[in-house]
């Protein structure tokens, strides 16, 4: 049989899109969320910038000791982010908000791996050493780690930390969601526990939203009516409700979609069945093929 | 007129002659009145007895409210007034916040004494507090906080805060609105120190410098704060010192001998 140039090509399109049907079949995105995880609904109304939730992090999980104390106010002058020594971070933002007396007041934002329910880094790591677990704490597993830190480059709140210092064994440095502690009977993370106005409150994610919905219900003048984390990148395990514009406290504006849905499904109908490869190899042989033919021909030519 | 001038000054003059009698009284004889102090001390482990009557309180088990009764706030308010609920129905002047359920997670601070009497005689309105009523006709109009407020994140009331934020919320919330009362952590709590008869290691009659060493061995940051202080870098003259206005070096920064 002769396959010539047109032939090649008419075999080569159907054979292609035969196979980004399939791989576009195969390739349907699913959330991988757990069913029933666990969560921390963050009332910004009540935190009182007390940092306490700090200092039980850095102890429960056994962090080097701060710079300066937990109980020195001008830390709070500056806007910080989670760190390799600080799984969690509390920010002052003045929002222009005044008081009767027409003071400023401030809100307190508790910042942490927000554990999210399709998380992005979860979806970079190229190991395996991010997973999300059943009760909702997205855990590290330092053993699997190779240190190329995609999960920073992946993760839309720059949480995740390196340990830069430290050339021989760095670690990715991020909130564990206390994963020990929660696993066991009537665990809570260290922060939640010793929070003393319970601005973070622990329990099932779905509890969390009825709570914080009846809490927006209750009091629709304290609150705005929005769960920052309900639906923001197909929902997280940590929710925030707030009297403030999220976006005025730091929170950027974020879609529903979770993130991995987009580059999952890019990288699943690319290569599922290994098609892309595939047709790449097939399209460089059938040049070859075409080109080595030509110069057979032409020397053959040249030779009568 | 002149009588009841007279008597006054002769009053004025008596007082003054106890005063001073009572001063020379004092300067004379030391060792007698300081016998007298430690006589009218208390005997040790002794409790006065409202804060004994505080300890066993907070210690009570008091029991458990699991419906509370549907009622607008305004209504609770009116009908507590109408009812004539006020300060003379309060039992404790003085509580102890000091509960088992909080102990059992965190124990960070000392427990609270809070003046129950003292705010109910400020406020005047019971319903600030005790905000919600059992469902039980039977049940207590002012029931105590613990009755609905307990450990923490408890599943089957997932809108009840713990017995630890109910206190802080109500506390800090009132405080910061009325201006009044402290907000932060020391104003009502005491430092739970460590007891340091344990944690220090010192020989029996330890040099000053072991002394100083044995400190530093926990308060390594406030040593290097203490280098950075007044005291110890002070080298000019003592200006407010009595016959040491005039005289300069000497401090902890130029010739002090116990330099360490």
């Amino acid at each position: 049989m002769r396959l010539n140039r047109r032939g090649f090509f008419k075999v080569v399109g159907a054979a292609g899109v035969a196979v980004a049907g399939t791989g576009q079949n195969a390739g349907a995105w699913h959330s991988k969320a757990p069913k029933d995880p666990y969560g921390c609904l963050v009332d910004l109304t009540r935190c009182i910038g007390c940092r306490k939730c700090e200092e039980a992090c850095n102890r429960v999980n056994r962090l080097p000791p701060p710079e300066l104390p937990f109980d020195d106010p001008t830390v709070l002058d500056t806007r910080r982010r989670p760190t390799d020594k600080a799984y969690t971070v509390v920010n002052r933002y003045y929002t222009g908000k005044l008081d009767e007396r027409s003071k400023l007041v401030p809100t307190f934002v508790k910042i942490q791996c927000m554990h999210c329910q399709d998380p992005a880094c979860v979806s970079a790591c190229i190991v395996g050493a991010l997973t999300k677990k059943e009760n909702g704490a997205v855990h590290y597993d330092v053993g699997k780690c190779i240190g190329c830190r995609y999960c920073m480059v992946a993760c839309p709140f720059e949480i995740p930390a390196y340990e830069y210092y430290d050339p021989i064994t760095p670690r990715v440095m991020k909130c564990t969601f206390c994963y020990e502690r929660i696993s066991k009977q009537g665990g809570l993370p260290g922060c939640a526990e010793i929070c003393p106005v319970e601005a973070l409150t622990f329990g099932k994610r779905s509890t969390l939203l009825e709570v914080a919905r009846k809490r927006i219900k209750q009091d629709p003048a304290r609150y705005l009516d929005h769960i920052y984390g309900e639906k923001e990148l197909g929902g997280t395990s940590w929710m925030y409700i707030s009297g403030e514009p999220f976006e005025s406290v730091g929170f950027r504006p974020l879609p529903a979609e979770p993130i991995p849905r987009l580059t999952e499904t890019i990288q699943h109908s690319l290569f599922s069945y290994l098609w892309s490869p595939a047709l790449l190899f097939a399209l460089l042989g059938g040049l070859m093929w075409s080109t080595h033919k030509k110069q057979n021909t032409s020397e053959k030519g040249g030779e009568s | 007129m002149m009588k009841t001038l007279d008597r006054a000054r002769t009053k004025r003059v008596a007082a003054l002659v106890l005063l001073a009698f009572a001063l020379v009284a004092r300067t004379a004889a030391p060792a007698p009145a300081a016998a007298k102090a430690e006589k009218l001390s208390p005997p040790q482990g002794w409790v006065a007895p409202d804060r004994q009557r505080a300890i066993e309180r907070a210690h009570e088990n008091v029991p458990f409210v699991s419906q509370v009764k549907d009622e607008c706030f305004v209504c609770r308010q009116q009908r507590l007034r109408n009812e004539g609920y006020g300060i003379d129905d309060i039992t404790d002047a003085c509580f102890l916040l000091d509960s088992p359920i909080i102990k059992k997670r965190s124990d960070q601070y000392m427990p609270v004494r809070f003046m129950h009497s003292k705010h109910a005689a400020a406020l005047n309105d019971c319903t600030v507090c005790h905000h919600l009523r059992p469902a039980d006709p039977q049940g207590k109009e002012t029931s105590r906080c613990v009755a609905c407020h307990r450990q923490a994140f408890d599943p089957r009331h997932p809108d009840r805060v713990g017995l630890k934020a109910a206190y802080h919320l109500r506390c800090i919330g009132c405080h910061e609105q009325m201006h009044k009362g402290p907000v932060d952590c020391l104003g009502c709590h005491d430092k739970n120190v460590p007891d340091h008869n344990r944690l220090v290691e010192l020989p029996d009659h330890p040099k000053p410098s072991q002394v100083t060493v044995e400190c530093l061995r926990c308060h390594k940051r406030q040593g290097r704060e203490m280098l950075k202080t007044a005291h110890w870098l002070w080298r000019g003259n003592s200006a407010y010192t009595m016959g040491r206005r005039k005289e300069v070096q000497s401090g902890k920064g130029t010739n002090a001998v116990n330099n360490f």
